[in-house]
């Protein structure tokens, strides 16, 4: 199905998915294909939450790579994902960024379409006094909102342009575990944040599956205690290599020596810092399991976060090769206490594009951005854990699910 | 024309808080911000997009002074970015109501923001400030500062306080 043929300059080093070539972060015919094979392709993209949409009738915007398109609720309570494109000119069929609404109406000449992007009707079809109007074969069907594929999981949107890929479940893998454990009820939008990312989309999504940096990078948590690479995790990749997620429990410090001697090298480790107020890192176990942190990625653009009781999705939007932006949707469950919804509010300091954890992500990868240039010699090397597939195994200080990513990318890619 | 709510001399000690609030992030005075809120006083950042949405989510929320001292603590040990300079623009400060001594407050601000390691500066926020002010043995506090930013997008990362 790879048509096009590898641009001839662009050969992935020989080492493969140990390897990232700094070009694939800013070239322009790159970035072209992305779109053509990941975003349009056979592949399963995030688009937004059932309860954002949970009323019939109600429709929110959103993207696939850097095409914009609209979920809606049809009055039946089915969900559609349509092209936000009018079929007569190419102009935005929806205006508003989430809302209610009967139909989808063009400004520019009228034509409406109903929820699912059937064409119901074009202004002045029949032309006026017997002049203008379409051919007498214009026929509505053919010229419809273009569809995408739906599927819905735990209350995740996903959708897809290919007619022919795994159902839900079967694309998610084992990582579909890590959606239940979280997503187990019905949800409530406390709020959105976006973050814009001077980088490309790319930079910031090895960023969740790179667990070696988050104890290092982020020195809050260090800092401040709510979590130490000492502590009991562990790493999921799905058996298809695309997606993976990672956990961490408080609380549960490993008091060995080389831990120990390692740590007090790292700019993290500082005991003489302490909040003045530390009802920030106070949490519920609401799971029940032990686990204060889990980080879980899907392939291409989403992400799924527990931090404490912060909760939400990150959805990662490609605006060209040296922009993307970050889009952070923060819910908690429709059956929440006031102070349940309070702690999560809260935590919001924690985290996003002010997050007192996780501020410098969005930092680093404008760094590596900068960094790569114009580069088209060098690559990046990701040998923690060993330089194939599974070596690594389930260990937070391992680069075993950058790797499968690349790998991944290089197959859908066909470079 | 609204009539003023308050007589001079208080809207000016009002002004010049805001104006001391606005100096202390450009000055890079930090440590300081906490005296201008009381104790218990509240500061929170939130998109306008969120507040015109009916959604409560805030990107920054401290609800004691403790807390936002925290916040700066954080950024001078722990949080990594690269070096920035505020430049706030303050106006149209209005008392819009006064109950049991608490003053109700709005101005716009707009922040342009300078990297100090290229010198690209930019508008990096504008919006509109919402304070509760109240008066302890005569000295201007805030109660509350809700900063309401227009854009519901930040770029990069919001880490100076506005």
């Amino acid at each position: 199905m790879n048509t096009t043929t590898s641009p001839a300059a662009l050969r992935w080093p020989s080492a493969g998915p140990s390897r990232a070539p700094y070009w694939v972060f800013h070239d322009a015919d790159i970035y072209a294909r992305e779109q053509e094979r990941i975003f349009r392709g056979p592949v399963w993209h995030y688009v937004g939450l059932e309860a954002e949409v949970s009323e019939p009738g109600s429709f929110k915007t959103s993207r696939v790579g850097d095409t914009p398109v609209i979920l809606a609720r049809d009055i039946d309570g089915s969900l559609h994902v349509v092209v936000n494109r009018c079929a007569h000119r190419g102009n935005l069929v929806c205006m508003k960024e989430m809302g209610r609404a009967e139909a989808f109406y063009c400004v520019y000449h009228a034509w409406v379409y109903d929820l699912r992007g059937n064409l119901t009707s074009a202004a002045f079809r029949r032309g006026i006094r017997g002049e203008g109007g379409l051919p007498a074969d214009f026929d509505y069907k053919d010229h419809g909102l273009r569809k995408l594929q739906v599927a819905s999981f735990c209350g995740l949107v996903f959708a897809s342009f290919a007619d022919a890929l795994p159902p839900i479940d079967e694309w998610l893998g084992e990582v579909g575990d890590g959606i239940r454990r979280v997503l187990h009820k019905p949800l409530k939008v406390l709020g959105y944040d976006t973050q814009r990312l001077s980088s490309n989309w790319k930079n910031y999504h090895e960023n969740p599956r790179d667990s070696y940096h988050a104890n290092i990078l982020h020195t809050f948590y260090g800092t401040f205690g709510l979590s130490r690479a000492s502590q009991e995790s562990a790493m999921f990749i799905d058996g298809g290599g695309r997606h993976q997620y990672f956990w961490t429990k408080a609380g549960t410090e490993k008091k060995s020596a080389d831990y120990q001697e390692a740590a007090s090298g790292l700019r993290s480790h500082n005991a003489d810092y302490r909040l003045e107020d530390a009802s920030l890192l106070k949490w519920t176990d609401e799971i029940g399991d032990g686990v204060s942190i889990q980080i879980l990625t899907l392939y291409p653009t989403f992400v799924l976060h527990q931090i404490a009781n912060s909760l939400a999705t990150r959805q990662l939007v490609p605006c060209g090769p040296n922009q993307a932006d970050l889009v952070w949707t923060y819910f908690g469950f429709a059956d929440d206490s006031p102070a349940m919804t309070d702690v999560r509010l809260m935590q919001t300091n924690l985290v996003g594009s002010a997050g007192l954890v996780s501020m410098e992500d969005a930092a680093v990868c404008n760094m590596i951005r900068r960094a790569v240039g114009s580069d088209r010699e060098d690559a990046s090397v990701m040998e923690m854990g060993g330089r194939d597939l599974v070596s690594g195994g389930t260990t937070k200080l391992s680069e075993r699910g950058l790797r499968n990513f690349w790998n991944t990318y290089r197959n859908d890619m066909g470079l | 024309m609204a009539k003023p709510v308050c007589d001079d001399g208080t809207l000016r000690a009002i002004e010049q808080l805001i104006y001391e609030w606005a100096r202390l992030c450009d000055e890079d005075r930090l440590e300081s911000l906490h005296t201008l809120l009381v104790e218990a006083g509240e500061y929170r950042i939130q998109s306008r997009y969120n507040a015109d949405h009916g959604l409560p989510l805030s990107v920054v929320h401290t609800r004691s002074g403790a807390q936002l001292r925290d916040r700066i603590t954080s950024l001078r040990v722990a949080n990594v970015y690269e070096k920035h300079h505020y430049r706030h623009l303050v106006s149209g400060v209005q008392v819009i109501g006064v109950e049991a001594g608490v003053h109700e407050v709005r101005s716009n601000y707009a922040v342009i923001r300078t990297m100090e390691h290229d010198g690209s500066m930019a508008v990096f926020s504008a919006g509109q400030c919402r304070d509760r002010i109240v008066f302890d043995a005569g000295e201007a506090r805030f109660l509350a500062r809700h900063i309401l930013f227009d854009s519901r997008a930040i770029d990069t990362l919001l880490v100076i306080p506005l």
